[in-house]
């Protein structure tokens, strides 16, 4: 090597040390009292706080990151103590996100199965579903404005055939009013942080909010009550047969052609069943969310939550065919929940195996005019 | 004077002061009215039928207790007048109302479990017979639209009660005092008075009958 090279390198060296030892002398530990506590608040600092010397105190640990050239906090002083940070939340968290049914250890203070719970109804319950049974309306008023309702073949006849008795008929509106007003406070409670906020502000939507859920916690048990009496007003007629098959496979003569039923089409047996059996899971995990110490644990609660979102949303959405059929429809069909008769000419195209049934067995049948 | 003042301040008082004032000016004129004394010779005692009417008349007669809507209008009559009655008296927002707001004294309550239960029998009861008075023929005939108005009345305080139950607002608390205002003002004017003049009504037709050695 020449002595040139030597020389340059020697220049070199100390150029790029008389370069860096301002900034490596700034940050020596003598100068920052906060070093030997990794960016805390120091003793002095405390102290002086305590004497109320607000004004001497540095509040930069608050906003600051600590220098990098600050060792790590592994003593026993430090907020996590000798942990790493992965491994304080492993402690702090309980559950296996691949095994819900997994217990979470008795010293976990959350739950894997909390966070998903909560994504799951924010980022699907929410979002999606909730908007289920405005899909389901758009769909019946397309399909009224298109197909239009279905009338009586004949007309009206003029004679009335007896359908419903007056306590199944209070039987049904019973449950119709509860089941609406828990889905009206239902849907609310689920998405008026979206949809209501923008529209009314905050703190209306808090009062209608708490109101809701007051209404939705009280009328529950109600629901209970109307499906037990639904239940027993309703399941004669409502065990499904043979010619349920053919109505099923014709689709109810959705597409033409007559379709043979009595008491109940297929279509009402399966509307009465899924009503019975969702309406119990809606019941159960109401009572599950209303009473949460029956459960030992929490994850029960949040499954209850899950299930009672979708099957309410679930059910309000059929619902809303179920009305559509009943009412505008369907002609003459209303009459049968109203007045709790209906036209023999209505009976004889949608229940023909009950028509003819009934007027077989009873004298029921009578002129509307009298 | 914000609303929820106004509300708890003079439209209480005034709404207050005409269900006493014309409640009682009511049940007077019933009183007041008289009837034409009977000539004919007492069969029976009149005080005995009527004591015996008053009370015997919580439970169905022994000659209807066969139909199912008497069972059914006597257990949700009962379901929804002690629910309502005991949720009235003894809720524990409402006594401590009634305690700082009219009458400087209260009660004890209700544990809240029991007042949930006392509305929840309440609501089933009014509902089922609300449907009934509108599905049965007989009845939607003879009900009028004072019927009809003092239900819907009722339910509405009944509902805004149970909404207000978090008393975690001042507007809910607003709603539901301004419809116990209206219920209280339409109360002497209407079919609610039956809270009061039953026992009248039964005792007068006991009273009749006994007199003829009938039962009413």
């Amino acid at each position: 090597m020449s002595a040139r090279r030597i020389l340059s390198l020697i220049l070199m060296l100390v150029f790029v040390a008389g370069a860096g030892l301002p900034g490596l002398a700034q940050e020596q530990p003598a100068d920052n009292p906060r070093a030997a506590t990794g960016g805390a608040q120091t003793l002095e600092e405390i102290l002086a706080r305590q004497r109320g010397e607000i004004g001497k105190i540095d509040l930069g640990i608050r906003t600051e990151r600590p220098p990098a050239e600050t060792p790590p906090i592994t003593g026993p002083l430090g907020p996590r103590g000798n942990l790493p940070l992965s491994d304080f939340w492993d402690k702090l968290r309980g559950g296996d996100p691949l095994d819900v049914l997994k217990p979470a250890s008795p010293e976990a203070a959350m739950t894997t199965t909390g966070e998903q719970w909560r994504l799951l109804r924010v980022n699907v319950l929410r979002k999606y579903l909730g908007w289920a049974p405005l899909a389901v309306i758009a769909l019946l008023a397309v399909v009224y404005l298109v197909r239009g309702p279905m009338r009586i073949s004949g007309g009206r006849s003029g004679r009335t055939i007896a359908r419903f008795d007056l306590f199944q008929r209070v039987a049904h509106w019973f449950m119709a009013s509860v089941f609406l007003f828990l889905g009206a406070t239902g849907l609310l409670i689920l998405l008026g942080r979206e949809l209501l906020v923008p529209l009314i502000g905050k703190q209306a939507n808090a009062i209608l909010l708490t109101a809701s859920m007051q209404g939705h916690n009280l009328f529950g048990p109600i629901f209970i009550f109307s499906l037990l009496w639904m239940f027993f007003k309703f399941v004669p007629g409502n065990l499904f047969k043979i010619v349920d098959i053919k109505w099923m496979l014709k689709l109810g003569g959705l597409f033409g052609g007559h379709v043979s039923s009595g008491r109940y089409n297929f279509g009402e047996k399966a509307w009465f069943w899924l009503v019975m059996l969702v309406g119990l899971v809606l019941s159960v995990t109401g009572i599950v969310m209303l009473f949460p110490w029956l459960v030992a644990d929490i994850r029960w609660v949040q499954l209850s939550n899950v299930l009672h979102v979708m099957g309410g949303v679930a059910l309000i959405s059929v619902a809303f065919g179920h009305i559509y059929m009943g009412s505008v429809g369907m002609e003459g069909s209303l009459d049968a929940m109203t007045r709790g008769e209906v036209d023999e000419n209505w009976a004889k195209e949608h229940h023909d195996l009950w028509y003819e049934e009934v007027r077989g067995t009873s004298d029921s049948v009578k002129e509307a005019a009298e | 004077m914000s609303a929820i003042e106004i509300l708890e301040g003079p439209l209480w008082k005034i709404s207050a002061g005409i269900f006493v004032v014309f409640g009682l000016w009511r049940l007077a004129h019933i009183l007041m009215t008289g009837r034409r004394r009977a000539k004919a010779r007492p069969a029976g005692s009149p005080a005995l039928g009527a004591v015996r009417t008053i009370f015997g008349h919580f439970l169905p007669s022994p000659t209807i207790t066969h139909s199912s809507k008497t069972w059914f209008v006597t257990l949700m009559g009962y379901s929804f007048h002690l629910g309502l009655f005991a949720l009235l008296l003894f809720a524990a927002p409402h006594v401590a109302f009634l305690k700082n707001q009219v009458l400087g004294f209260g009660w004890t309550p209700l544990p809240r479990w029991g007042f949930i239960v006392a509305a929840e029998f309440a609501f089933a009861g009014l509902l089922a017979l609300w449907l009934r008075r509108m599905l049965d023929p007989v009845v939607r005939l003879i009900s009028r639209p004072d019927d009809h108005i003092a239900s819907g009345l009722t339910f509405l305080v009944m509902l805004t009660g149970c909404f207000a139950l978090g008393e975690q607002s001042v507007v809910l608390r607003g709603i539901h005092l301004g419809l116990v205002e209206l219920w209280l003002v339409y109360f002497p004017f209407s079919s609610l008075m039956h809270s009061f003049t039953w026992p009248l009504s039964r005792g007068l037709s006991g009273a009749m009958a006994g007199r003829r050695g009938t039962r009413a």
